[in-house]
């Protein structure tokens, strides 16, 4: 062997070494141990009530060989034309339960959310913040997210997001090719999920504010000869967006819904965060630390002013654009908190006078088997929480109890039985499930959770039969509904219960069903069942008989 | 060469002018402000408080809640009589316009006096002090009117200034605030928070010499004291700490809630705390002071919406001093390399005109709103006027039910003989009232219980409320339809009647007008 040779050979061993030494002293078991505790709030039962109508749309997609057009579920708007903006991420849900049942798609929508994480903190670590305050930024990150994670198709928008944001800014501060990869990404994100424009907003929302921020000398701009190679990338990935079923016109479909005064209005994940709610009290703190740790440190690039304005102007309209919050905010937080910490040290250290500081210790390091070992049992130990968090989450079908207990599971298998087809006036919530158990028997229903589908007059229109506006009866027959299937001990089901000629037909634990009572000779429905001890449904009206209606 | 004496007579004229440019600035400033704050009785708790102002005035400040059949969980508070019987008086002697224009009046005058809470050494120009107010009358037009929430913003105001003044070196000001918190404490409940401010003073100004911060907390202390000398007496602050944490108020209330970032004006919120974070950024940065009130300020409006005034009074001056500061550090001295020049104050002449201009536009403006007429349509379109006075006629002594916005409107209406369900005082009521009226406000499964069992057999409800429809089903028949109000008077049918089978109409036909 050459010196040469050798020599390089030993620089590899020393780096590899340096880099064992980095990641098995406490700061970068830290790190890791962060990794794996940032999947464990990101790790949920389904809970989302539009899972199952885009399963159920996924699986009528593969059987029918291509998008549906009109709207295959509803008896209201069934002419109405369905842009099918998620139909990919449908697809691939039908796959995923055909192959591994519900388990394989928590696992795999819990692992892109966990890569969005891991997007934002590789961003993050673009600006060398010190292990510890990195690692405290993301947990506050995933906690300040606590109300919106959990398997859902915004996840896929949350992770493309992040992954965005981190290749954006490393070309601006590093340069590079990396940032191409986003091209075909987006052809993907693009047939993912109809919010893919964010993506491209938030490209062009760096552009512009590199633009304006270098003319107001603001710090750390990027390279002015960087920006035309982004703008290349932002025409091209908007220009590929296109590469879609749905055609062109998803590049507008997002703005048709962010512009829904009804969507924003009616749909509870469209409301502004409640600060009464503990679960919002996270993200709160965070963006004010944020906005104080700006005003402390007065050094901020342009790009991220913009980026944390946008974000938390959308996050304080909408409780579902925290994830937004979360991906685009965090790298900053951490930042401004890196940038902080040495002046609160110092800060700190003056008003703790002490005697002179002793003589700086050298640090001995245990030996490197005893690091490794250490290592190894603490992520072994997390890892098995991991999984004892996660097992439970994958073997739940759809009809198990946790999700009985949210969605008319009993009620749906009760209808299935019935001779004909039904039109059923349903939840705006549970549309999604009676779809998914139902539509295969023919039946319809009212509404289901594709605001953009149902349009703004129909969610209006279901909203005062569902507040019992007056008029409210006339709404529910006029569509020639056929029967009533809604939460117990709700205003609907309440008046229900006391109209003359309207009659209780059937009744469990979460949902209640009535018939007009001048239908109720024509209507064919299947007799009452009585559940058997210990089944799902025995358990499920035993469990929240005393709980009332959770899911509205 | 010139003459010292006449730079001096030179520099002294130039003070006149500025100092008058100063004044116009913000005397243009809060005639717009004026406009923004005269309002009229939007806020439904105006009744209840002019219905308890009149009873205080006949019969002094009531030990149980005076108005409604429900039993009120707790003793009377009585804490507002101070607010409540100049209101009664106001409104007695000029009608709800003169109550309209001296609140709006007051709410000018917390903007002037927080615009004038700056220190003297910070030099804030005429064009800065004015932007601050009108940013601050805009932010301010969804909280304020004929509201106890004025006072607070006013008393706050005071609070800034007085200690802006003091540490200034102007020191005789503070002993005039325990007399403020005494009256504040008697009007509203917000005077918690002047005391906060004046803690954060105390705990968070650096500069002051011990024997002044000493001054300042002998000025706290006693202002502590101060607020017992109310009807509550020492429980004021346990009074205050149950309303702000209780959840039944924060549920019922929409100015508890959070703001709802779909309105205009929590937008403007978000924009003001924005510009003043920009501001503060590239300004040089706020004092410890301004930094940590302002966010304490900002977390309370972020938890209960009617804060929304006290943080824009506070920003204010924060406004003005810094965008002022942020303007000289960066934008002047690039206008200077430009241009060469320095400011400029307008002619005196030209001050006057544009002032009496906007005057005249000013009164043009408000005039019709504080009149009369105005007033009684507002009033005949926003509560149930016809439909009370026809169930006061046809029903004379019954147990009435209404949503809690109208209750304070019948609680003035029907002072005398408790025929009134709820309204907007849960602290008074207290949860088991609170609950029976969600029982049916919500059509819980009790709610056809609970009309049984208070005995309720009419309700006045605006005609696209639930419960007019779930009535309906009921069997309850509709006495008549006020189309100005789109309300209703409904009675129970009497007993046998068989339910209707069809839904109701809105305006139901063939019924007759209130």
């Amino acid at each position: 062997m050459t010196s040469v040779a050798a020599e390089a050979v030993h620089e590899e061993r020393s780096r590899f070494r340096a880099r064992l030494d980095s990641w098995t002293s406490p700061s970068g078991l830290f790190i890791a141990a962060v990794l794996v505790i940032i999947a464990l709030p990101v790790t949920r039962t389904i809970q989302d009530p539009d899972f199952w109508w885009h399963l159920r749309a996924g699986q009528l997609i593969l059987q029918h060989g291509g998008l549906l057009g009109n709207d295959p579920f509803t008896y209201t708007v069934a002419n109405h034309h369905w842009t099918m903006h998620e139909w990919l991420n449908e697809v691939l849900f039908a796959v995923e339960f055909a192959i591994g049942g519900l388990g394989l798609i928590v696992l795999v929508l819990s692992a892109v959310t966990w890569l969005g994480l891991f997007a934002i903190m590789q961003k993050a670590r673009l600006r060398n913040p010190g292990r510890g305050v990195l690692g405290l930024g993301m947990l506050i990150a995933v906690v300040a997210g606590f109300p919106i994670w959990g398997p859902r198709v915004q996840m896929i928008t949350f992770a493309f997001s992040a992954l965005t944001l981190f290749l954006v800014e490393r070309y601006m501060v590093r340069g590079g090719k990396a940032m191409w990869v986003l091209v075909p990404l987006f052809v993907l994100w693009s047939n993912l999920h109809g919010e893919f424009v964010i993506g491209l907003g938030f490209m062009a929302l760096i552009l512009v504010a590199e633009v304006v921020g270098g003319r107001l000398h603001m710090p750390d701009p990027a390279q002015r000869s960087r920006l035309l190679p982004l703008l290349y990338l932002l025409i091209a990935c908007t220009a590929v967006s296109m590469i879609n079923l749905n055609g062109p016109t998803i590049l507008f479909y997002a703005a048709g819904t962010q512009a829904s005064a009804a969507q924003q209005s009616l749909i509870e994940e469209w409301f502004s965060p409640s600060f009464h709610d503990w679960e919002v009290l996270v993200y709160g703190a965070m963006m004010l630390s944020l906005a104080m740790l700006i005003v402390f440190n007065r050094r901020i690039r342009a790009r991220d002013v913009a980026l944390v304005l946008v974000t938390t102007a959308l996050s304080l309209q909408s409780a579902r654009h925290i994830e937004l919050f979360v991906a685009a905010s965090t790298p900053v937080f951490i930042d401004q908190l890196a940038l902080a910490t040495p002046r609160m040290r110092a800060a700190l250290g003056r008003l703790r006078p002490g005697p002179a500081r002793a003589p700086a210790r050298t640090r001995v390091q245990p030996p490197l088997l005893f690091r490794l070992t250490a290592c190894a049992m603490v992520m072994a130990g997390l890892g098995g929480v991991y999984i004892a968090w996660l097992v439970p989450k994958m073997q739940l079908q759809p009809y198990s109890l946790a999700y009985a207990e949210e969605f008319p599971v009993c009620a749906a298998q009760w209808l299935a039985a019935a001779p004909a087809p039904l039109r059923i006036f349903n939840q705006y919530g549970e549309g999604g499930y009676l779809a998914y158990e139902l539509s295969s028997h023919g039946d319809k229903v009212f509404i289901f959770g594709d605001a953009a589908l149902m349009g703004d007059q129909m969610l209006e229109t279901y909203a005062s039969a569902e507040t019992v506006a007056p008029g409210w009866d006339s709404i529910i027959r006029r569509f020639g509904t056929d029967i009533v299937l809604y939460d117990i001990n709700t205003p609907l089901t309440d008046v229900l219960d006391h109209a003359a000629d309207w009659t209780k037909v059937y009744q469990d634990g979460l949902s209640v069903a009535f018939v007009p009572t001048d239908k109720l000779s024509s209507v064919k429905l299947p007799p009452v069942p009585h559940w058997a001890p210990g089944s799902v449904c025995a358990r499920q009206l035993k469990a929240t008989s005393n709980t009332g209606a959770q899911n509205q | 060469m010139r003459r010292p004496d006449l730079l001096v007579v030179a520099g002294a004229s130039a003070d006149r002018r500025a100092s008058a440019s100063r004044i116009a600035w913000i005397a243009a400033a809060a005639i717009i402000v004026l406009v923004l704050t005269v309002q009229p009785f939007s806020n439904s708790d105006v009744w209840w408080h002019l219905a308890l102002g009149r009873l205080i005035t006949t019969s002094g400040i009531p030990a149980h809640e005076p108005f409604s059949f429900l039993p009120a969980a707790h003793a009377w508070v009585g804490q507002q009589w101070l607010y409540e019987v100049p209101l009664a008086g106001l409104v007695g002697a000029g009608g709800a316009g003169l109550a309209s224009l001296v609140m709006g009046l007051a709410a000018v005058a917390a903007v002037v006096l927080a615009a004038l809470s700056i220190p003297r050494s910070s030099r804030v120009g005429g064009p800065w002090l004015a932007v601050a107010m009108v940013i601050t009358g805009v932010a301010l037009n969804s909280v304020v009117g004929v509201t106890s929430a004025v006072i607070s913003v006013l008393g706050v105001a005071i609070v800034l200034f007085v200690i802006t003044r003091w540490r200034d070196g102007q020191t005789p000001a503070i002993w005039g605030l325990p007399v403020l918190f005494l009256v504040w404490a008697n009007m509203d409940a917000g005077f918690a928070a002047g005391l906060l401010i004046l803690l954060a003073a105390l705990l968070l100004m650096p500069r002051a010499d011990a024997s002044r911060r000493r001054q300042l907390a002998l000025v706290l202390g006693i202002s502590a004291v101060a607020v017992l000398a109310n009807p509550v007496g020492p429980g004021i602050y346990a009074s205050v700490l149950s309303g702000v944490f209780n959840p039944g108020v924060a549920q019922s209330l929409a100015g508890f809630g959070t703001p709802d970032f779909h309105q205009w004006w929590a937008r403007l919120f978000e924009a003001e705390v924005v510009l003043a974070i920009a501001l503060w950024t590239v300004s040089g940065g706020p004092d410890r002071f301004s930094a940590i009130t302002g966010v304490g300020l900002l977390i309370a409006t972020l938890y209960a919406q009617e804060n929304l005034g006290l943080l824009a009074v506070f920003m204010t001056p924060q406004l003005a001093i810094h965008g002022s500061r942020a303007w000289a550090r960066h934008v002047t001295p690039r206008l200077q390399r430009r241009s060469g020049t320095s400011a400029r104050h307008l002619h005196p002449a030209a001050t006057t005109a544009a002032l009496l201009a906007l005057t005249a536009a000013m009164l043009v403006a408000l005039v019709p709103r504080v009149s009369a007429s105005a007033a009684a349509s507002y009033q005949a379109s926003t509560y149930p006027e016809a439909a009370a006075t026809f169930a006061g006629d046809q029903f004379p002594g019954q147990r009435i039910y209404t949503i809690d916005t109208w209750g304070g409107y019948l609680a003035y209406r029907f002072p005398a003989g408790r025929i009134v369900f709820l309204y907007d005082e849960p602290a008074v009521f207290g949860s088991n009232a609170l609950a029976l009226y969600q029982d049916i406000d919500q059509l819980v499964p009790s709610w056809v219980h609970v009309l049984a069992t208070e005995d309720i057999h009419h309700a006045i409800l605006p005609a696209e409320a639930r419960e007019t429809a779930a009535l309906h089903v009921l069997g309850w028949t509709v006495n008549c339809y006020d189309p100005t109000s789109k309300s209703l008077v409904m009675s129970s049918p009497p007993s046998g009647t068989t339910p209707p089978l069809t839904g109701l109409a809105i305006p139901p036909p063939g019924v007759p007008g209130c």
